[in-house]
């Protein structure tokens, strides 16, 4: 994985300094609140409902152990014992106090980490497949050219007051795990007929308030031109986004307006010129010295084999939470932050710990966290699964139910969050134990389902094959189901079914549009199969003859 | 309806009201409950102050029941702490 070079390092050791300095500042009084506001948000400081919360920033998602143990160890000495992964493979701590947050900094710069680029108008944290240098079907290793697109956006002058946040995530594999296209910009790495790699740029998707699925404006991209690209596109934005209204100042919206044919005609312009600059075309050598960081770690050879168990609990968990590895003898494991009846992201400083130390003696010391608020060991001996899953089963971190429905995305909701209009753990939780029973989960088979707390969606309900939306109606809270989306490769935005249900009701309407599926579904289909075969009438009928 | 002040404190986020002796306390039970719109709108500049004084920060007013209880569930989290977590937050200590 990436290491930090001295100006990686001295970087983030000033702004621990910096920040330091301006939380002094603000505690003294020299600076307003309206005055700090703007520098703690660039470090990842917000301001809860109950208190501050930060948030750390983990690039595309992938840690060593000795991160996690720090991750682990700032929960323990300066939070509530516990933190919360996010759906950008972010972590946040929801109890931090004012005054050690520049300690906390401090501890993260030790191990390379900080939690700049984790809010604000800026260029955010880019994610990535967290399944990226294992799985069979990537053409590269996408943390490269993630690593890249950080370092060149990090501290960029021209994009640190963008008229919005900017999100940016890249997949090397034509399976989506990344949920690219709902980003403001989505990147598919590929090769070409020569086997050349080539970037795909979709640019204009996301999430929110207006949902809209990202359209390729760039296609083809060289790679020693991709910086360049994305710079154009970035240029554009800046300087046509809209800055006087905030619900229609994301990218999306611009492209939504020009269109996707004039944000490619302007793109084209703009890097025209920049490419004429040369000043941001990609070396070889550097690309190769970034590609160096992820080279594969020493796998030894050897033969497939399965693990063989007559423990019923180990075979289902097999099943679900293990996958296909590229090198033969390896398999990837997701370790699943979902409990039935649980937090979805929420880990214990504990919990950290034993999964460090598991990726230490199992996985070549690598940890990536999903934008699904799972935890992935991405290079596990086929032979070792047996002790992982035994210590993982031994943490309470076995559930068996990776891409299952109680696999379930939520955001903190209204029990944490300032902009929540209605809690969604609660509802998260409930649905997880009404469908606890593991036979049952997996007869219905795949199946994303994802509840936010606001239309701000950072727990992605526009994506998911079932979404819920929480809002507030006169004070109570209601819960709007849509049907339909997704956020893999053949992406799209869910349709509401219809009236909103209240709280208690959430976990019936689940299990009657489970019961049309069934119904209606055809030998091998998943739910999101049934539902684009079918569309959404059976389904709104069913459910609201019924309730 | 009656209204309370509350913020949060500034130094570590903690959510607190303004009780009738002036102090930022944790609990709402012991906040002061301004009864007419006049009264309310008139703690705002007591908050102002405080936010003057580093004691908290972004005070703002809300309604609660005759009963004292909070009418939103917003503030009726922010009093009690996460409905999922009964060990975290103020109810912690109950």
């Amino acid at each position: 994985m990436y290491r930090y070079d001295e100006f990686d390092q001295k970087a983030v050791d000033e702004r621990v300094v910096q920040f330091s300095g301006q939380v002094a500042r603000r505690l003294s009084g020299e600076l307003t609140e309206d005055e700090f506001k703007p520098l703690r948000l660039m470090n990842g400081l917000y301001l809860q409902l109950h208190a501050y919360m930060l948030r750390v920033a983990i690039p595309y998602g992938t840690l060593s152990s000795k991160q996690l143990r720090m991750l682990a160890h700032i929960a323990r000495k300066y939070d509530k014992d516990y933190a919360h992964f996010t759906t950008r493979q972010n972590l946040q701590y929801n109890w931090p106090k004012l005054a050690d947050v520049p300690a906390i900094l401090a501890d993260l710069a030790t191990v390379e980490m900080h939690a700049i680029q984790t809010s604000g108008n800026c260029i955010r944290n880019v994610t990535s497949d967290h399944f990226a240098g294992a799985s069979a079907d990537e053409v590269d290793d996408p943390r490269i050219w993630s690593e890249i697109i950080r370092q060149w956006s990090t501290f960029h002058p021209e994009f640190s007051y963008l008229p919005r946040k900017f999100k940016i995530a890249v997949t090397a594999a034509p399976r989506d795990r990344a949920a690219i296209k709902v980003h403001d910009i989505g990147i598919i790495i590929r090769r070409d007929a020569a086997e050349v790699l080539a970037f795909d740029v979709y640019v204009g998707g996301g999430q929110g308030r207006t949902p809209l699925i990202g359209h390729m404006i760039g296609e083809a991209v060289p790679a020693e031109d991709l910086l360049a690209y994305l710079e154009a596109t970035m240029r554009v934005y800046n300087q046509y986004g809209r800055r006087d209204n905030i619900y229609k100042a994301r990218i999306k919206i611009l492209v939504h307006q020009i269109g996707a044919d004039e944000m490619r005609r302007q793109v084209a312009v703009e890097f025209a010129e920049v490419k004429a600059q040369g000043a941001l075309a990609l070396p070889q050598v550097e690309i190769d010295r970034i590609a160096a960081y992820f080279a594969s770690p020493a796998f030894e050879t050897l033969k497939d084999k399965s693990p063989t168990t007559a423990n019923h609990a180990f075979g289902v968990w097999l099943e679900n939470n293990v996958a296909k590895h590229k090198v033969p003898g390896y398999a990837i494991v997701t370790v699943s932050l979902k409990p039935i009846g649980g937090i979805p992201g929420d880990a214990s400083a504990a919990q950290m710990d034993m999964v460090a130390s598991l990726a230490e003696t199992y996985s070549f010391d690598e940890v990536r966290v999903s934008h699904e608020q799972n935890l992935v060991l991405a290079h596990v001996r086929q032979r070792d699964l047996l002790s992982v899953w035994q210590q993982l089963d031994a943490a309470g971190l076995a559930t068996a139910n990776y891409g299952l429905i109680t696999d379930i995305i939520a955001c903190p909701g209204l029990d944490y969050c300032d902009l929540a209009n209605a809690r969604s753990i609660n509802i998260a939780q409930a649905i997880s134990t009404r469908f606890a029973n593991q036979d049952r989960q997996r007869e219905i088979g795949e199946l994303k389902l994802k509840i936010s707390g606001c239309i701000n969606a950072c727990g992605h309900h526009h994506v998911g094959h079932i979404g819920i939306l929480g809002v507030d109606k006169k004070g109570v809270e209601f819960y709007q189901i849509t049907l339909g989306g997704s956020g893999d490769e053949n992406a799209s935005v869910g349709e509401i079914l219809g009236p909103a249900f209240g709280e208690a009701d959430v976990p019936d309407a689940i299990e009657t549009l489970i019961g049309v599926y069934f119904a209606q579904r055809s030998p091998g289909e998943r739910f999101l199969d049934t539902y684009r075969r079918v569309g959404i009438q059976p389904f709104r009928e069913k459910l609201y003859a019924t309730h | 309806m009656p209204q309370v002040l509350t913020a949060n404190r500034l130094s570590d986020g903690e959510v607190v009201y303004l009780a009738t002796d002036g102090a930022w306390v944790e609990r709402i039970a012991a906040a002061q409950v301004f009864t007419s719109p006049a009264e309310g709108e008139s703690s705002l500049d007591i908050g102002a102050a405080a936010e003057r004084e580093l004691k908290i920060v972004h005070a703002y007013l809300f309604d609660i029941t005759p009963a004292g209880k909070p009418v939103k569930m917003r503030e009726i989290i922010r009093a009690a702490g996460p409905t999922v977590r009964r060990d975290l937050g103020k109810q912690a200590a109950l």
